[in-house]
């Protein structure tokens, strides 16, 4: 089964194209790594996916759920972890989580339940009642992801989860993301970690320029005696898949 | 199907933000309304002569209370709205499962609960100047509550087109304030020469002001029926024009 499917998706700003006619899927349960530029369309193909942008033409679904004529089903099964701290600061810590919980229909007690796990799970127990301002860099990423899990999606969206964390906290944070991907949570992961996106990830897209210019096993990528991330520098610098 | 817990989150989040921030958001105009109160009704009031029938106080009293009902919406759901744009935590909701129409709602009901806990608060301030009578009180709550709504989806609006906190204050400056002073707060419009009384008839403020004024002290200087077509106009319109504007995603969804 998809867990996402996109089909043609064309988005611009003002005129100018971000996204152009791009294509891809990710399998149910595949950790995927979405690679690319500054600027090269990977945080505009996520917001489209979420809902935080729309997109001008083509078609994305979330395990075959329409997000544009079937939002709120396709919402349900997204979570995102984005790249800037798009959060309230002087909201505590298990208040954001709570609201968050809410916002997707989670009743008081299964919410109240929830969110003390993830609190656990993060290791964020000690620093619930805290503002979120009051957090260091590294606890700040692990709210952040936490408040993606709070109504257990099926498909969690990171984008660069690790930027800006220590390298106890990320080697921490990637066992815990392939905790999930065990458990069968689909992962679509963007990075300028290249080595993450190696460790991690079993498929691999790269965009640039609003187009994707590679996509294929991460052993394709490895092939030929190269590492992925002279392969992803080679193929930016537009010498070809 | 409704977001019924999403919506009442949205709505108990909004509460908790007008709590959390009580002496500006509650504590604020309460003093403000006290100081009005005191100088213009029992102050200058004293050495005013009845309007219209009515002492000063009981004649400035429902202005003021509308004054802090308007300023209370407004300012709750603009910079409730242009806040989380700025800092982009209104990303949390628009990945949520709400409609767009329960995303407006959840501000425009935050907008309308606090101003109507600002309102009941001028209302008590005012019962220790026994400035507080309610003459109609079915007519009191829908001149409160669609007022608030009125300019809780103003506030929506003001929220989603300001690019910037200056420009947020321009339209609480250049148009919420004097439309309400020149809508008949502190006088009866037959104290403004002739002209300035035909075009008192345009200003929307005054059937608010007038309407209210009303319901408290029973003294009316407008037509009620045009009261009421100019407020459910403006509910209508602005309804229909914001649903449309987060509908299209303007300034919200990038």
């Amino acid at each position: 089964m998809k867990a996402l499917r996109i089909v043609d998706l064309k988005k611009s700003y003002d005129g100018k194209i971000a996204i152009d006619g791009i294509d891809f899927t990710i399998e149910k349960g595949e950790f995927f790594g979405f690679l690319g530029p500054n600027g090269a369309g990977k945080t505009s193909t996520i917001n489209c996916i979420t809902g935080i942008a729309t997109h001008d033409s083509g078609t994305i679904e979330v395990f075959g759920v329409d997000v544009k004529k079937e939002y709120r089903e396709a919402r349900k099964l997204i979570g995102l972890a984005p790249q800037e701290f798009n959060i309230d600061f002087f909201a505590p810590v298990r208040k954001t989580l709570n609201y968050m919980g809410g916002y997707f229909g989670l009743r008081k007690k299964e919410r109240e339940a929830r969110v003390e796990q993830l609190l656990h799970l993060m290791e964020l127990e000690e620093h619930a009642d805290k503002q979120f301002r009051h957090l260091s860099g590294g606890l700040k990423r692990r709210v952040m992801i936490a408040r993606s899990l709070v109504h257990d999606p099926e498909f969690l969206i990171l984008d660069e989860p690790t930027a800006g964390v220590d390298v106890h906290l990320r080697h921490e944070l990637w066992r815990y993301l392939e905790g999930l991907n065990s458990e069968g949570k689909t992962i679509l992961l963007t990075s300028h970690y290249i080595e993450e996106v190696e460790k991690l990830c079993g498929r691999i897209a790269i965009i640039n320029r609003g187009k994707i210019v590679a996509e294929g096993d991460k052993s394709e990528f490895v092939a030929e005696g190269k590492n992925l991330e002279e392969r992803y520098l080679s193929i930016t610098q537009g010498e070809g898949w | 199907m409704v977001n019924w817990v999403g919506l009442y989150t949205l709505i108990r989040r909004e509460v908790e933000r007008t709590v959390r921030v009580a002496t500006q958001t509650l504590v604020t105009p309460w003093i403000s309304a006290l100081l009005y109160i005191f100088i213009f009704g029992s102050v200058v009031g004293r050495r005013i002569d009845t309007i219209a029938g009515a002492t000063y106080i009981d004649f400035v009293l429902p202005g003021i209370l509308m004054m802090n009902v308007i300023t209370a919406a407004f300012t709750h759901s603009s910079s409730s709205l242009h806040f989380q744009r700025f800092v982009r935590h209104i990303e949390e909701v628009l990945v949520a499962p709400f409609s767009h129409v329960e995303m407006i709602l959840g501000f425009v009901v935050g907008g309308v609960l606090r101003a109507v806990l600002v309102g009941g608060g001028v209302f008590v301030i005012a019962l220790f100047f026994s400035a507080a009578t309610v003459e109609h009180f079915l007519l009191f709550f829908f001149y409160t509550v669609s007022v608030a709504i009125v300019f809780a989806l103003l506030g929506v609006l003001a929220g989603l087109w300001a690019q910037s906190f200056e420009q947020l204050s321009v339209m609480n400056t250049f148009v919420i304030m004097p439309f309400t002073f020149l809508g008949g707060v502190f006088y009866s419009i037959h104290m403004l020469p002739e002209k300035l009384q035909v075009i008192a008839y345009f200003n929307p403020f005054f059937y608010f002001i007038d309407g209210i004024r009303y319901s408290m002290i029973g003294i009316r200087e407008s037509n009620a029926t045009i009261g009421f077509i100019v407020i459910f106009a403006m509910m209508i319109s602005l309804s229909i024009f914001v649903e449309y504007l987060f509908k299209k995603g303007w300034r919200l969804r990038g």
